[in-house]
């Protein structure tokens, strides 16, 4: 628990957020003064500085002894309400300190690329701004030692993202896809919120008597929650639960998948940040963070593992539908998420840590790949129109094969491993039961149906882009692709600006290509892109080959990650007793690879090519996510909105409303009646204060005259 | 004046006050109307004095002298002419400013307050 030496620790978060500051504050005028590439270098110094303090600080992290790799550093006084205290607080952890590898590592890369990817644009400062200040938020969500601080993390996080997937936010489309993440991510916060208020009211019963008033420490907060939840599995259920309905909106498991696809309207270099590398992963750091919980609860993990599995299965089925690259990618990535959520569920929580470490190697490579190819034909994004790319694009070719080889599993790259670990935890079935039924090995036999499905759609991508027979752009140029996929689509309906809320999906292909500078045209020739972004390329794809076999050697990740046996679960098993998982998963990749090299080495078949009126019913479903969007959009929005309109209509115009102007139409109909008395004529008024001054005479002459009768005369 | 009996001048207020009352109600001069009101005043007049002369109200217990109180009848009068002369000066004032403004002092005309 010491913290000498570990304080570097606040400069690897410092830097990001002075990038973010000079950037924000400066950026314009450093442009204008020194030039771009100045700027483009001041962006990605401070990451890459943040990247070599945080390997040094690793290495003496793995120093200490195994138990003591548990270093909470002090920041400083922060909220101090009567007995409770919340300090501004690091934690400096396996778990953290791999996710800042991760963050600062790939962030440094894919800065480095964005320099290049992003030389052309207008507003380069910006971008910077809010990719730095997307780096320095993520750390704060890793590092924070208390959940108030992992949560203003993943707020932020979700405002640089919104801020980012609008980065070009005169196209409407892209508007609405930040306005879409940024919605269905805070359903997400939503439940993420609850689950912390009922952390706070459980620990409640024991504070401060347990564990001092550092409550919502980590470091006093899990062991306190373990000794709570053990005895009381119902709410242990419901907490995961809650925190899982978080992880699910950030890392988008099912029901909340939806704005990631749309998120691929931001930048590429933002696609591979955030919603490939990190972002995403930041679910499965909580899973992992918060394990304890989750350990207390079969049935919570059960669900977690049945909707990790879900979700992979219904991402990779709709990847075969999209002809958008980066499409593709956003559904394999959420059915590689899927895979994570699979792992913490069984209960072997660094298996799905392991697999965001490697997904994060390949999948920012397969991202910036793409962006490669994107940039080299002219902003087109639909595979029907790239072939034979090979030739043109060497270095893209050879690193995106090796990411695609690495997602698909092929033996010894570094997705064949973790995901190995993941599928063989949910096989061995130790953990994710519900009454004897083992949802964890049901999880680990989709796992293995999507492994071959994942292999078949990079094989499906690969071939599409980069090899088949002919050069599809040159018979098939851009503005024919415009007006085909207004009328078979109807695009242009759905970018009616009659829809304010922008919930409808945006439509494949039209992210990027409003920003074409110069259309695809039939005479297009493609180059190679410049070495700032091949070299992160190339520096990821030897990550992708060699990470994985480097980590799992003797078992590295996981004594590093998972030094002792779990708290509650003890050792958990990552090896199946009733089948041979390695021979399963070979079959499952090579069958996936070969399939597809049988279906496309021809290059892109009749019954999905451009004309999709001759796509086969079941692609044409998969392309539109089985029309799961498309039914949350009317469900939950136009729905909603019709709700509140009939909420508005009968219940607030007609029943409060209504009571208000209740009165004043009382008012009005006895004001109608009275005022006829108010004829205007003098001598009729005259009449009757006649009238009115002989009644009162009259009434009391005669009540006199009673009172004598009565009294009788006196 | 001891050989006329009391009914007689009471009747006399009490046909004036009538004549003012039907005057003010069914008269659309308001000239007119101000006769009939100075007739009723007088009525009113007629019968103070007259009640003052007969002394028909008790005098209270230990109360004033019967001069004192033939007097207060009688200054009654002198006060409601005071005040109706005044009354005369403003309501011929107003009927000066609504001609000038309608050319017309009909009252059945003036009904603007009508709801």
């Amino acid at each position: 628990m010491e913290s000498n030496g570990f304080n570097l620790i606040w400069l690897v978060l410092a830097l990001p957020l002075l990038g973010f500051l000079l950037q924000a504050l400066a950026g314009q005028r450093i442009e204008k003064a020194v030039g771009r590439r100045t700027l483009g270098a001041l962006a990605v110094a401070p990451i890459a500085l943040s990247f070599l303090i945080a390997v040094f600080l690793t290495q003496r992290l793995a120093g200490l002894a195994p138990g003591d790799r548990n270093v909470v550093v002090w920041g400083g006084e922060w909220i101090r309400i009567s007995q409770l205290n919340i300090p501004f607080e690091a934690i400096v952890d396996p778990l953290s300190m791999t996710m800042v590898l991760i963050i600062t590592g790939i962030g440094a890369l894919i800065h480095l690329y964005a320099t290049g990817y992003m030389s052309e644009e207008r507003e380069y400062a910006r971008f910077f701004t809010y990719l730095n200040l997307f780096i320095a938020s993520m750390l704060i969500l890793v590092l924070g030692n208390n959940l108030v601080l992992l949560f203003i993390g993943w707020e932020g996080v979700g405002l640089c993202s919104y801020l980012l997937i609008g980065f070009w936010y005169t196209d409407l489309a892209n508007a609405k896809a930040a306005n879409k993440a940024f919605i269905v991510n805070r359903i997400g916060d939503w439940s993420l919120t609850l689950g912390l208020f009922l952390i706070v009211a459980a620990l409640a019963t024991v504070f401060p008597k347990v564990s001092g008033d550092r409550i919502l420490s980590f470091d006093t907060m899990l062991p306190a929650l373990q000794s709570i939840l053990k005895d009381n599995p119902a709410l242990a259920t419901g907490i995961a639960l809650l925190l899982f309905g978080g992880a699910a909106g950030k890392s988008a498991q099912f029901p909340l998948y939806v704005w990631l696809p749309d998120a691929m309207a931001g930048p590429t270099p933002v696609s591979a940040l955030i919603h490939a590398a990190t972002m995403v992963t930041s679910g499965v750091v909580l899973l992992n963070r918060m394990h304890v919980v989750f350990e207390c609860s079969p049935v919570a993990s059960a669900i977690v593992c049945a909707i990790g599995a879900f979700t992979a299965l219904f991402a990779a089925l709709i990847a075969f539908g999209q002809t958008d690259i980066k499409k593709v990618l956003a559904y394999s990535t959420v059915s590689q998420l899927g895979f994570m959520f699979i792992g913490c569920g069984a209960g072997a929580y660094w298996t799905g840590m392991f697999h965001v470490t490697t997904h994060a190697f390949f999948k920012a490579l397969l991202f910036l790949g793409a962006g490669a190819v994107i940039h080299a034909m002219a902003h087109e994004q639909d595979m029907r129109r790239y072939g034979k790319l090979a030739k043109y694009l060497p270095i893209t070719f050879g690193t995106m094969l090796v990411g695609a080889l690495a997602i698909s599993g092929f033996p010894l790259m570094s997705g064949f491993f973790s995901k190995e670990a993941i599928l063989g935890a949910a096989l061995a079935g130790t953990h994710a039961q519900v009454d004897g039924f083992a949802i964890g090995e049901w999880a680990g036999l989709v796992g293995l149906v999507v492994a071959g499905l994942t292999a078949l759609y990079m094989t499906r991508l690969t071939f599409l882009t980069f090899l088949g027979n002919e050069e599809r752009w040159r018979t098939a140029p851009a503005e024919i692709h415009h007006e085909s996929h207004a009328v078979a689509f109807g695009v242009s309906e759905l970018l009616d600006l009659s829809d304010p809320h922008g919930f409808y999906k945006t439509m494949d292909s039209q992210a990027e290509e409003d920003h074409a500078h110069h259309g695809l045209t039939s005479d297009h020739t493609p180059h190679e892109v410049g070495p700032s972004m091949w070299i992160p390329l190339v520096v990821l794809a030897a990550l992708s080959v060699f990470g994985g076999f480097l980590l799992q050697s003797n078992g590295m990740f996981e004594h590093w990650l998972q030094p002792m046996p779990l708290p509650v679960l003890g050792e958990v098993r990552t090896e199946p007793t009733t089948i041979n998982l390695t021979m399963y998963s070979l079959i499952a990749a090579f069958a996936g690879m070969i399939l597809g090299a049988i279906f496309y080495y021809r290059g892109l078949p009749a019954n999905q090519g451009l004309d999709e009126t001759k796509w086969t019913p079941l692609r044409l479903w998969q392309r539109n996510q089985f029309g799961f969007d498309q039914g949350v959009t009317t469900l939950a929005v136009e729905g909603g909105g019709d709700l509140g309109r009939s909420l508005w209509h009968w219940i607030d115009n007609g029943v409060i409303d209504g009571f208000v102007r209740g009165i004043a139409l009382v008012a009005t109909v006895s004001g109608g009646v009275l005022r006829q008395i108010q004829t205007g004529s003098v001598r009729l008024y005259a009449l009757v204060m006649l009238v009115g001054v002989v009644g009162f005479l009259s009434y009391f002459l005669v009540a006199s005259h009673l009172a004598i009768a009565v009294t009788g005369g006196r | 004046m001891n050989g006329v009996p009391i009914a007689l001048y009471l009747g006399l207020g009490l046909f004036m006050f009538t004549i003012g009352v039907v005057g003010v109600v069914i008269r659309r001069n308001p000239i007119v109307i101000f006769m009939c009101i100075e007739l009723m005043l007088n009525a009113v007049n007629l019968t103070f004095v007259t009640f003052a002369r007969y002394q028909m109200s008790p005098v209270p217990a230990g109360g004033m002298a019967r001069e004192s109180s033939m007097m207060a009848g009688q200054m009654m009068v002198t006060f409601v002419m005071a005040v109706a002369a005044a009354e005369v000066a403003v309501g011929l004032g107003i009927m000066m400013a609504i001609f000038r403004l309608r050319q017309n002092i009909d009252v059945d005309e003036l009904n603007i307050l009508r709801g």
